[in-house]
Parts: structure tokens; C-alpha cells; sequence
């Protein structure tokens, strides 16, 4: 009798340890150091423009002229009001975000096992607020860290069957990042459906299809009232082009840890519409097959389309695949079915050991070049894939059950 | 898995349908290839790493090496009329007796630095001066000097980009042991009496005369571009250039010289781009009449060398030609190792690295002659004109290569290889060993007069990875312990007390981790496996990606942890395992025994930033430790 809560008070105590580290963390004044590292912050999410741009703003200045301004007019109203005077209570600030993240992520595992309180949620504590990719763009206050926030709280909600939080949050999400239109379908799946693990029995959808036509237009109606506003805010449409369309137009070519932005570089300029119409629509491609495939649990086809938006999306940080390997940590019931777990995992250590050095010798020592930055993150992008295949192949293994000897599941 | 065979279909149907059969063909193809390649493993293993080690042993091969030449074509080195005379010879000359005067009235820095400043001065550049103080807790307290510093502005440039000509009062002979540069500091004078008088220059020209070995350039170098660096207080420079794209170095210790040696290995193992090197190289030959050497190693062909120190060889094999080019070339590239591996700059030109610009130094080789200020002078000369022809900085990707004789290289291509080989295979084996881990062989037992072969049935048994990240977390925090231990002054002034304590405790580490939960049963893999599994995996990981920043520490650690963590493992009999056990702790630990060595480490790390001493203790001391743990571990 006694031992159990004692348990309980010890996985609590390690929950507060590892948040009270994180809150350390917020004190040790990394981010005049990270601020400007390309692998934590794009120009998409960049806290040097975000303070840029609030500064034009306060001034009557429209911050999109300029071309250089490129976070959503919601962070900018929010910004403007909350703006962090230091970098101290700034760290702060994205540290509690990521703690609600945390958060979000024990109430998403308590709603998929239907549970209270369980001697995991230290480890799921400690796999998003210890995950390298996702603390070190919060130190660097890289708005991706709000972004993969608002992910994890709308995919909370909606396991928790509310929907008009969930769809809320998934437009302000739209509104911050173009791209995240891919949570879109999976969601509204979850919502007519239950979040609880159907992996080992896959049956064909039994819900009503019809019934996400109402919460796709609630969708509708909150992504436009948020439009409205951010017009309302800025005065014009002016900040369409500069948010939503750089996204598919991929203005700024700074280096990132994704694959678009050396392709860019690299291309004649006459194939440049067709190249990002292609590479715009191939993150479509996979929402759909993905989820009929796993229409029988919604909440794995978004934690794989997670990991397609890490791998694939126009201007990612480290936060974007962390966010994704952090979300494994829900689904333990895969763990025994990945193929190729050590190799994935070795693939990101190399990766995630070359991308810093590579960066370095190219930008500081000078003695690399492009090519060498582009390589790694080539080397990353396999270790994502490898971890994206590798789940959506444990995903559909587990059905099946153990193997038999002298069997061997094949896949046709 | 059905094997009867279809109904004929119709070809045009057999396009679209697949080969019934086709799935088990491909699942048997893959089998055999999958068995092929595990079975064959170990061969795999010990064929990479004897390539990989054999590969390391031949770097010195003259087959391997490539001739230098010049990839910049903007540099035209040599192609100009060089004006340094006879003249410039004696201002050198006069100079000299000045400075000799100096010395012999045991001037203090500032004073030193006061009568340069004066020189420059009485010339019309513009001079200055900076006193700096560094404060070390290896040095016994603080290290005090000034630096003198002159700059002649560009006649034809827009005075933003530099170029630097320096000195170091003390010569890099004896690594500062107080052998004077007093020639060195006189060419930089007499030059910069001799350089004012063109208008050519497009570039601005910084004289920099820095106090002490290291310590004054470096003060100098962190004003020039802003660095704070806490435990060094230096003057702001009240002069400034542009920015500085190539610097000369110049070492003239003797009375005389007979070659001009290159000195390029910098701070971290950075290398200077090689166009540099291959032009000082080129212009010292053919413009200075200089033969040029790799440091101050004297080519074998050379009648003034030293004769052969391969004298443990048989005669015949002793005076072989290919025998003496194969030691030349291993002599130069051990001493390319030492200093690149340990991060330390092979001179005052390694400290200019860091800031993107390529440096060398020209170290004239002490001699009774026949050369002295007159090719020094032109060589120094002919080398700024081209770098004046520089529009653009150094860039090309030439960084990566092994001197291995003036006038040859390395490409990284040649030598890459063999510390990636070394890497893969540990790699291989750590994954074989968590494929080992992860199954379990059962087997049945007979029934009596049977005797049929009797085939272990496989089954699945649980790794606790967490459990053994711990472990290895937790031996890493011992190597911060120690590196913060070892760095400070306490232990310092104490060492040769202290490092036995030290080297006990260390010893301890592998009784203390394992004391971290880990459930030992059937079910369960032997903690030792998967430990040495993952240590596999971390090390190589680690070689393979330092090899790109720092080769020859790679190498190094490939030398260092290759075979021994590949052999790392428990044995039935208790005192093998613990004859292991302390292999490893001296193997992880020796080092702290190697006094003078551990002190030079902690000075770099502290004044110089040279992350060598904390990349040991953090990374390489904790992996041995935990090879050393593997064997403690109990067996099954």
C-alpha cells in the first residue's frame, strides 16, 4: 500500500526536478548566444525580427513593408502587448511555453490510455521538456517553440473531444504557419472519433463522415474571423504575402536544417513557380493516404503528419522533427515493432553532431563551404525519414502480432 | 508464402500481375544477403580495421601524396622585380645593434615596447602600443607585457581590408623558453623603413611586434577584433585597420640561415589555406634562392641534414632511398599530429586562425649560413606583393591537407579514409553487439541417443536502454568533475600530491555507476552488452565526426579507443577481469601522470581557448572508463 504513492511522489519529484532544470535553464542567458543559429530559428520564426517587427508596429510603422517582417499579425498583436522588456523574463516566457506544451502532451497520453495520473508522465514530461530539438530553440526564442505549442495543445483538445478549442487553436496555428493545414484532416477525424489505441485491430472508419462538415466550417469561420483580425491589426491584406506566401514563395534562402533552401539556391530561376508548386504539393500528398490507412486512430495519422511537416515543411527548426520524436513517447505500444530504432537513432546523433560543426566550418572558420552544411542536413533528413517510415511501419506491424518462427512479415 | 503454381494467365495479364513466387524469391534473396553479411561479420570488422590501421601506417608513402601547386590564380606568386637590397640590409643590420642593446640592459617590456613604438615612429607610420595582463591558474599568477604595433596606410586602397607582417619577441624554438626573435624584430623594422617607400600597396600594412611568445598576439589579435576574454585584461588599440585577410609570421632565432622552414598548424587544429603556404613556398625557391623545409625537419637528400636516425635498421634497408623518404615524410607527419592533435599552434600564426585569417610563419632555420636579412627580406617582400594581389579571400576549400614534404600533400581524400574505416567498424560491432542484446538463444535439451545437431531456439529478451544511458551519463558528469578538478589551481600547485588521489578515484567511477538500478534476470540483457554496445556506437560516432574539424585527433582517438574498446569485455575468471578492469583505468587515467603535458593543456584551454583538455576529460576519459566498466560487469 505504501509503496505505490511513494512511487508516485518519486515520479512526481523527477517531473518537478526536470522542470525545475528547465526553468534554470530560462536564468542561464543562452539566447544572445543561440538567437542567431539557423538550425534553432528561421526567418519564419526569428525572436531578432519578432522584436523588430513589434518595434515598427509600437511606432506606427507597417512592419510588412519592409520585407524583412514575416510572423503572423497575431504574434505581433500578442507581442506588442506582452513583449518581454528583458531576455531573462523572455526566457521565461517561451520556457512556459513549452511547460504548457509538456503539459499538453501528458493530457493527449491520459486521453489515448484513458487514465489519470500514471508512472509514465515523468517520461513523457522528460521526453519533450529534455529533448534537445525542443529545448534549444526555447533557449534561442525561436516562435516555433509557440508553435509546436499551439500543435500539441489543439491535438490535446481534440482527443479530449472538444471541439471548438481544438479548431481554434488550429487556426491561430494556420495563421502562424502556413504549412500546419496538414493537421487539418486528421483532427477533424479525431474529433468524430475516440483517441484510444486501435492499432492492433484495424477496422474501417464507423463513424460519420458527414459530421465533420459542421467543424470544417467551424474551421472556416475561425480562420476567417482570425484573417479579419490580423487585417484589422495591420491595417491591409499587405501581411498575406509576407506570412502565408513566403511560405510557398520561399523569399528568404538563409540555411536551415530543411531541404528546401539549398534546392532554391541551386535552381534556374525560370523553373522556380514549378519547383515550389511541387514541393508545396508533396507535403499534401501524404495527408490523405496517411489517413485512410490509419483511419482507425486519427491521433497516430497526425503524430505522423508531425513527422512529415518535420521532414518536409519550407523553413523548419530543430523543434519541428523534436516535436515529433517526442510525441513517440504517447504511443509505447509501437516501441516493440520499430525495425531499425538504433540505427534511427544514430542517424540523428551524427546528424545532430555534423549540423552544428558543418555550420561552423562554413560560416565562422570558413574553411567549408555550402555543401558541407547542405550534406548534414541531408544526413538529417534521413534520420527524420527513417524515423518517419520507421513509425508508420510499426504503426501498421503491430496489427499483425508477433512473429512466428519461420514467419516473416513482408510488405507487398 | 504459396508455392502452387498459377493458371497459365495470358501474357498480357502476366504484365500486370505479379509473379506469385516473386514475394518469397525476394524474402529469400534478402535472407541470404542478411546471413551472408552477419555471418561474415567478424571478418568484415577485422578487414576494416586492418585496412583502417594499415591505411594510418602508410600515410608517410610517397605514392599517396600529390604535388602542391596554386589554386588561386589572382596570387602570381614570384612574378614580380623585388626591390629589398643591400641597403635595407644594413638599416636590418643597425636595427639589430639597437636591439641588442636592449636585451643587454635587460629592458622591461614597456620600455621594449616604448623604443619600438619610437622606431616606428621616426619612420612616419603611426605607431602605438598595448599593455596587456593575462591571469592563469596554471601560470602561478599573471603574465604581463605590451605589444608595439605600427600601420601603413594603403597609398591606393580604401583602407578596409589589411594585411599583417609580425613578430614575436621570443622565437618559437623551445616553444618561448626565452630564446629571443631579435633578427625577426629587426626585419619587421627594416621592412617597415623599406615597404613606405611604394605606392603600390593596396592593402593597408599592419607591423605588429608581439611581447612575449603567444601571449602578446594574442592580446593584440582579441583588441583587434573586440573579444573579451575574462581572464585577460588588455589596452584598447587605438589604432585600427580594415579587416585582416592574410598575416606573415616571421622567426629568425639564429645568426644565419640555411632553410626556411613553414610553420602552419594554428590554434584547434585549423590549418591556413594552403595557396598561402604553396606561394611563400614558391617565392622563397625561385625568388629567394631559399630551399624551403616542413618546420625545421632538413630533407634526407639534403648534404647539411642530419644523417639518418634510422640506424636500428639493417644497413641495406638503412640507406635506401625509398626508406629515407618514407621516414622524412613519418617525421613530418608525427610532428603534424602532435600539434594538430592537441590543438596547439605550431607558432605565433596559429593564433590568427581563428579569426579567418591565413597565417604562416617563415621560420628561418638556425644555420652558419648561407642566407640572412638579404633573402629574408625579398622573400617577405615578393610574398606581400602577393598578397596584395589578393581581390577576394582565400577560399577554395584548401584547408584540408597533411604537409607531408614542402613541395607535397595530402588531399583529404588519401587520408580520411583510414580513421573513417577504424570508425565503421566499431560501429558495426557495437550494432552487432545490440543485435546480440536483444536475443537470447534457448536450447532445448536432447533426449537420450539423440544426435542430431541440436539448433538454439532464439527468443526475445528487453534492453533497458534507459538504464545504461544513465550509466553512461553518469560517467560523463565524472569527466566534468575531473576536468573541473584538474583545471583548478588547488590541484595545480599540488599535482604531483594530488594525481594519485585523482587517478584512485577515477578507478572507483566503475564500482560506482553500476550501482544504478539495473534488473539483472533472464528476460533481460546483460548490462554489459548493451553498454558496450552503445559505448560502440558513441565512440565511433564521435571519431567519425571530429575527423572533418581536427583529423589528426581523430586519429588519435582512433588509435586510442579503437581496439581497445573493441576488446573490451567481461571473462569468466575474476582476476582477467580485473587485470582489465585496471588496463582500462590506466589507459583512461594515465595521462594525469604526464605532469608537464597536463599543465601546457589546462594554460592553452585557459588563455588560448584550446578545447583539447576538456574534450579528453568530457569524451575520451569517460568512454575508456566505461569500456573499463564492461569488464567489471558481471558476465550473463
Amino acid at each position: 500500500m505504501s509503496s505505490k504513492p511513494l512511487a508516485e511522489i518519486k515520479l512526481s519529484a523527477a517531473s518537478c526536478a526536470i522542470i525545475i532544470s528547465r526553468v534554470a535553464c530560462a536564468f542561464l542567458g543562452l539566447s544572445g548566444v543561440l538567437k542567431h543559429d539557423q538550425l534553432l530559428s528561421t526567418s519564419l520564426s526569428s525572436y531578432s525580427q519578432l522584436k523588430e517587427g513589434v518595434f515598427l508596429f509600437r511606432n506606427g510603422l507597417d512592419p510588412y513593408s519592409g520585407g524583412n517582417f514575416r510572423h503572423s499579425p497575431l504574434l505581433l498583436a500578442l507581442f506588442s502587448v506582452i513583449l518581454p522588456e528583458s531576455r531573462t523574463s523572455a526566457s521565461l516566457i517561451w520556457t512556459s511555453f513549452d511547460l504548457t506544451g509538456a503539459w499538453a502532451l501528458i493530457s493527449i497520453w491520459k486521453a489515448r490510455q484513458n487514465v489519470g495520473a500514471t508512472s509514465k508522465d515523468a517520461l513523457i514530461n522528460a521526453s519533450y521538456l529534455l529533448n534537445p530539438y525542443v529545448f534549444l530553440p526555447t533557449l534561442a526564442l525561436s516562435s516555433s517553440t509557440l508553435q509546436n505549442t499551439l500543435t500539441l495543445l489543439s491535438i490535446k483538445f481534440a482527443a479530449e473531444g472538444r471541439a471548438s478549442p481544438s479548431l481554434f487553436l488550429l487556426s491561430i496555428l494556420l495563421h502562424v504557419d502556413l504549412s500546419t493545414i496538414l493537421l487539418l484532416l486528421p483532427i477533424l477525424l479525431l474529433l468524430i472519433t475516440d483517441p484510444h489505441s486501435h492499432l492492433a485491430s484495424p477496422h474501417p472508419l464507423t463513424a460519420n463522415l458527414r459530421r465533420t462538415i459542421p467543424l470544417f466550417g467551424k474551421y472556416i469561420l475561425y480562420t476567417s474571423i482570425l484573417a479579419i483580425a490580423s487585417t484589422i491589426i495591420t491595417g491591409g491584406v499587405q501581411w498575406i504575402p509576407q506570412t502565408w506566401g513566403a511560405t510557398l514563395t520561399l523569399p528568404d534562402l538563409k540555411p536551415n536544417p530543411g531541404m528546401w533552401w539549398y534546392f532554391f539556391t541551386e535552381i534556374f530561376d525560370h523553373f522556380r513557380p514549378f519547383f515550389l508548386m511541387v514541393f508545396s504539393v508533396h507535403l499534401l500528398i501524404y495527408v490523405v493516404p496517411i489517413c485512410i490507412k490509419f483511419q482507425y486512430d486519427p491521433l497516430y495519422a497526425t503524430f505522423l503528419l508531425l513527422g512529415v511537416l518535420g521532414t518536409f515543411k519550407a523553413y523548419p527548426t530543430l523543434s519541428d522533427p523534436g516535436l515529433f520524436l517526442s510525441t513517440l513517447a504517447v504511443f509505447p505500444e509501437v516501441f516493440s515493432y520499430l525495425r531499425h530504432p538504433i540505427v534511427t537513432a544514430l542517424l540523428h546523433l551524427h546528424a545532430a553532431l555534423l549540423m552544428p560543426l558543418f555550420n561552423h566550418l562554413w560560416l565562422n572558420t570558413g574553411t567549408g563551404n555550402a555543401n558541407f552544411f547542405y550534406a548534414s542536413t541531408l544526413v538529417f533528413a534521413c534520420a527524420n525519414g527513417a524515423a518517419l517510415i520507421d513509425a508508420i511501419w510499426a504503426g501498421m506491424r503491430i496489427a499483425i502480432g508477433r512473429e512466428v518462427q519461420n514467419y516473416v512479415v513482408v510488405q507487398e | 508464402m504459396d508455392n502452387n503454381p498459377p493458371p497459365n494467365p495470358s501474357p498480357w495479364l502476366r504484365l500486370f500481375r505479379r509473379n506469385p513466387n516473386a514475394t518469397t524469391t525476394r524474402l529469400r534473396r534478402r535472407q541470404a544477403t542478411v546471413s551472408f553479411f552477419t555471418r561474415r561479420l567478424s571478418q568484415i570488422i577485422v578487414a576494416l580495421l586492418a585496412v583502417g590501421y594499415f591505411w594510418l601506417l602508410i600515410l608517410p608513402s610517397p605514392r599517396l601524396g600529390r604535388g602542391t601547386y596554386i589554386d588561386e590564380n589572382a596570387l602570381q606568386p614570384g612574378q614580380v622585380n623585388t626591390y629589398w637590397n643591400w641597403g635595407d640590409v644594413h638599416a636590418a643590420d643597425v636595427y639589430l645593434e639597437q636591439l641588442e642593446l636592449l636585451r643587454d640592459s635587460n629592458a622591461t617590456s614597456h620600455q621594449r615596447a616604448q623604443f619600438l613604438m619610437n622606431e616606428f615612429a621616426k619612420l612616419g607610420l603611426s605607431p602605438a602600443t598595448q599593455k596587456y595582463s593575462f591571469q592563469s591558474s596554471s601560470n602561478h599568477g599573471s603574465i604581463n607585457g605590451a605589444n608595439a604595433y605600427a600601420i601603413l596606410a594603403s597609398p591606393r586602397g580604401p583602407r578596409n581590408e589589411a594585411m599583417v607582417i609580425s613578430a614575436s619577441w621570443l622565437s618559437r624554438i623551445g616553444e618561448g623558453d626565452g630564446t629571443l626573435n631579435l633578427r625577426g624584430v629587426s626585419t619587421v623594422l627594416a621592412l617597415a623603413r623599406f615597404l613606405k617607400n611604394y605606392s603600390l600597396w593596396a592593402k593597408d600594412i599592419v607591423f605588429v611586434i608581439g611581447d612575449g611568445y603567444l601571449d602578446g598576439m594574442h592580446a593584440w589579435l582579441n583588441a583587434y577584433h573586440g573579444v573579451k576574454q575574462s581572464n585577460l585584461e588588455a589596452e584598447p588599440l587605438e589604432l585600427t585597420s580594415g579587416v585582416i585577410w592574410t598575416a606573415l609570421n616571421i622567426d629568425y632565432p639564429g645568426h644565419s640561415f640555411s632553410h626556411l622552414g613553414l610553420f602552419f598548424e594554428g590554434l584547434n587544429g585549423r590549418l591556413p589555406n594552403q595557396d598561402l603556404m604553396n606561394s611563400v613556398q614558391h617565392i622563397a625557391r625561385y625568388t629567394g634562392q631559399v630551399p624551403v623545409t616542413v618546420y625545421d625537419h632538413l630533407e634526407w637528400r639534403d648534404p647539411s641534414a642530419q644523417p639518418s636516425e634510422l640506424t636500428f635498421l639493417p644497413s641495406p634497408l638503412c640507406h635506401h632511398p625509398e626508406i629515407k623518404e618514407f621516414a622524412y615524410r613519418a617525421k613530418n607527419i608525427l610532428r603534424h599530429i602532435g600539434y594538430q592533435a592537441r590543438g596547439r599552434a605550431s607558432g605565433v600564426h596559429g593564433l590568427y586562425h581563428q579569426f579567418r585569417i591565413d597565417a604562416v610563419t617563415v621560420f628561418a632555420v638556425p644555420a652558419i649560413g648561407p642566407h640572412g636579412f638579404h633573402a629574408l627580406g625579398r622573400i617577405v617582400e615578393s610574398s606581400l606583393r602577393t598578397m596584395n594581389n589578393l581581390l577576394e579571400r582565400l577560399h577554395a576549400s584548401f584547408f584540408f591537407f597533411i604537409l607531408t614534404t614542402p613541395d607535397q600533400f595530402m588531399k583529404i581524400g588519401s587520408y580520411l579514409p583510414s580513421a573513417i574505416l577504424i570508425s565503421v567498424a566499431m560501429m558495426f560491432r557495437g550494432l552487432r553487439c545490440w543485435v546480440d542484446a536483444g536475443w537470447r538463444p534457448d536450447h532445448p535439451h536432447s533426449k537420450k541417443g539423440d544426435h542430431s545437431p541440436r539448433i538454439p531456439v532464439w527468443s526475445r529478451r528487453s534492453r533497458p536502454v534507459l538504464h545504461v544511458f544513465a550509466m553512461m551519463l553518469m560517467t560523463h558528469l565524472c569527466g566534468v568533475v575531473l576536468f573541473l578538478i584538474v583545471r583548478s589551481s588547488f590541484f595545480l600547485y599540488r599535482q604531483k600530491l594530488l594525481t594519485p588521489l585523482i587517478v584512485l578515484a577515477v578507478s572507483l567511477v566503475p564500482f560506482v555507476v553500476p550501482k544504478i538500478y539495473y534488473p539483472f534476470h533472464q528476460g533481460v540483457a546483460p548490462a554489459w552488452l548493451l553498454l558496450k554496445a552503445l559505448n560502440l556506437c558513441f565512440a565511433s560516432t564521435v571519431i567519425s565526426t571530429i575527423t572533418v574539424l581536427n583529423f589528426s585527433l581523430a586519429a588519435l582517438l582512433a588509435v586510442a579507443l579503437g581496439l581497445p574498446l573493441l576488446l573490451a569485455q567481461p571473462s569468466k575468471s575474476t582476476p582477467l577481469s580485473w587485470f582489465k578492469y585496471i588496463l582500462y583505468t590506466l589507459l583512461a587515467s594515465g595521462w594525469l601522470f604526464l605532469f608537464q603535458e597536463v599543465r601546457d593543456a589546462i594554460w592553452q584551454w585557459e588563455i588560448l581557448s584550446v578545447w583539447f583538455a576538456p574534450f579528453f576529460c568530457l569524451v575520451y576519459t569517460p568512454l575508456v572508463i566505461q569500456a573499463g566498466i564492461v569488464c567489471i560487469l558481471p558476465h550473463s
